[in-house]
């Protein structure tokens, strides 16, 4: 069987902003602290299944906020990742008009302790939102977007993963799959704002 | 739509992918200052590429996701405290019979009729004689005392020998190892006993001649005189004639 490593916070931040090993370090990020953010959600009336998707998006957070660098080691990733899932699970509770007077009373006066992550994350819908555009892409547009912007490959890289005749083809082909997602978020006033906000945040 | 060319859009996009070096990249930093519709487009192309990003990693994420619940949902075993007792107890209980059923097997396979007569046997003692009675003493008697067992069997008498004489030369061949004539001197004690309704020495002659009998391999006489001894609670060897002699006499056979 192998071994599980347990990275420290220094390791962790360091794998994610590179880029190395990011799968390494979300297995860590799960197993150290899935189980005890888990417990919040399910205690503050949410299912198991809530307690994972909001985990899920928790890590989705994370990741984007470390690679942003807008983490920057103030708290600890532990404080850090407690205080996003609890921010989430409030978001979704207030959504579903469930949410406690209680909850949001002790969220409002988390935030004026210094921890307040709202100004940093999309919402759900935005997320949604976002997932929904891209898969519109279709599959080729979808595949060499994610294969320049996401893995990082370069342009000859792609040429020799894709069937292409030459560079240029797949760089024409990349202008017009980003062009064509820009006007497809262009149409949707509200999401552009939501994400220039949180672009420029 | 925007006041960009084609020309300018692929321009603008080498500039985000910062491909774009010296004096082309100098150029097009002017004109954006200048062009806020090109401003915008920039704009545009930088949420869309935000956006793609976005969607890798909520991908990658949902990924890892899956194998951890995967993961998390197998069932781990986990070993209550008392049921770790019960499974050390029940090791040491399997070490105790693995280590009991060595020594059976050993005792099983290293047993032989001359250890089993060995572990039972003990010479036969005469008691103490006060000093008056020493001079009235048979010869018989005064050898086997001085376990002088050769001269025992060879003393002979023009009239026959006492009861306690032949539990002597019995006691005197088995001393000898001669088995045969062992068997047959026991057998006149018990014979003459039971001709005149005694039961003098006759005890101590079955006792010993079903020893003798085991290292003669005569195991089934040796069982039927192990057995009444063994059944026989007033018998003066019951108590040495126990359930693990007769097993053992039983494994022999």
């Amino acid at each position: 069987m192998k071994a599980v490593k347990s990275l420290s916070d220094e390791e962790l931040v360091a794998s994610l902003r590179s880029g190395k090993q990011v799968n390494d370090a979300i297995k860590s990020i799960y197993r150290t602290y899935f189980e005890s953010l888990s417990w919040h959600v399910i205690n503050n009336s949410g299912s198991s299944q809530d307690a994972e998707d909001v985990f899920q998006e928790v890590v989705v957070n994370f990741i984007d906020l470390v690679q942003k660098d807008k983490f920057r080691g103030e708290s600890t990733i532990k404080t850090f990742l407690f205080s996003l899932n609890r921010h989430i699970w409030l978001n979704e509770l207030k959504r579903r008009g469930r949410a406690l007077a209680r909850e949001e009373r002790y969220e409002k006066e988390h935030e004026k302790a210094g921890m307040d992550v709202s100004q940093l994350i999309a919402d759900r819908e935005t997320k949604e939102q976002l997932v929904n555009l891209v898969t519109q892409l279709g599959e080729t547009c979808r595949k060499i977007l994610l294969l320049f912007y996401y893995n990082n490959l370069s342009i000859k890289e792609i040429l020799e993963s894709l069937d292409y005749e030459n560079e240029q083809v797949v760089r024409n082909k990349k202008y017009k799959c980003l062009k064509q997602l820009e006007q497809m978020i262009s149409e949707n006033p509200l999401l552009k704002q939501t994400l220039k906000n949180l672009l420029h945040e | 739509m925007s006041n960009s060319t084609n020309d300018m859009s692929q321009k603008l996009l080498r500039y985000l992918d910062d491909e774009l070096a010296g004096t082309e990249r100098a150029e097009l930093e002017k004109q954006l200052l200048a062009d806020k519709a090109l401003q915008e487009e920039l704009e545009g192309l930088k949420l869309a590429r935000e956006a793609v990003h976005s969607y890798g990693l909520q991908q990658e994420v949902a990924a890892v996701h899956q194998e951890m619940m995967k993961e998390f949902r197998t069932p781990v075993i986990k070993i209550s405290s008392s049921r770790r007792i019960i499974r050390f107890t029940m090791s040491v209980a399997a070490g105790l019979l693995i280590i009991f059923v060595g020594i059976t097997v050993y005792n099983y396979y290293s047993l032989t009729p001359e250890k089993l007569f060995r572990n039972n046997y003990q010479s036969y003692e005469l008691s103490t004689v006060r000093d008056g009675s020493a001079k009235d003493m048979s010869p018989v008697e005064k050898a086997y005392r001085e376990k002088n067992y050769a001269d025992v069997v060879a003393i002979s008498f023009d009239r026959p020998f006492t009861i306690k004489e032949d539990l002597l030369r019995a006691m005197s061949y088995t001393e000898l190892a001669d088995n045969e004539k062992a068997i047959t001197s026991y057998k006149e004690v018990i014979a003459k006993n039971e001709a005149t309704g005694t039961n003098v020495l006759k005890e101590e002659a079955e006792y010993y001649l079903a020893l003798t009998y085991i290292r003669h391999k005569e195991y089934n006489q040796a069982l039927d005189l192990l057995t009444k001894i063994h059944n026989n609670s007033a018998h003066l060897y019951h108590g040495k004639v126990t359930n693990k002699l007769i097993r053992k006499v039983k494994k022999l056979r």
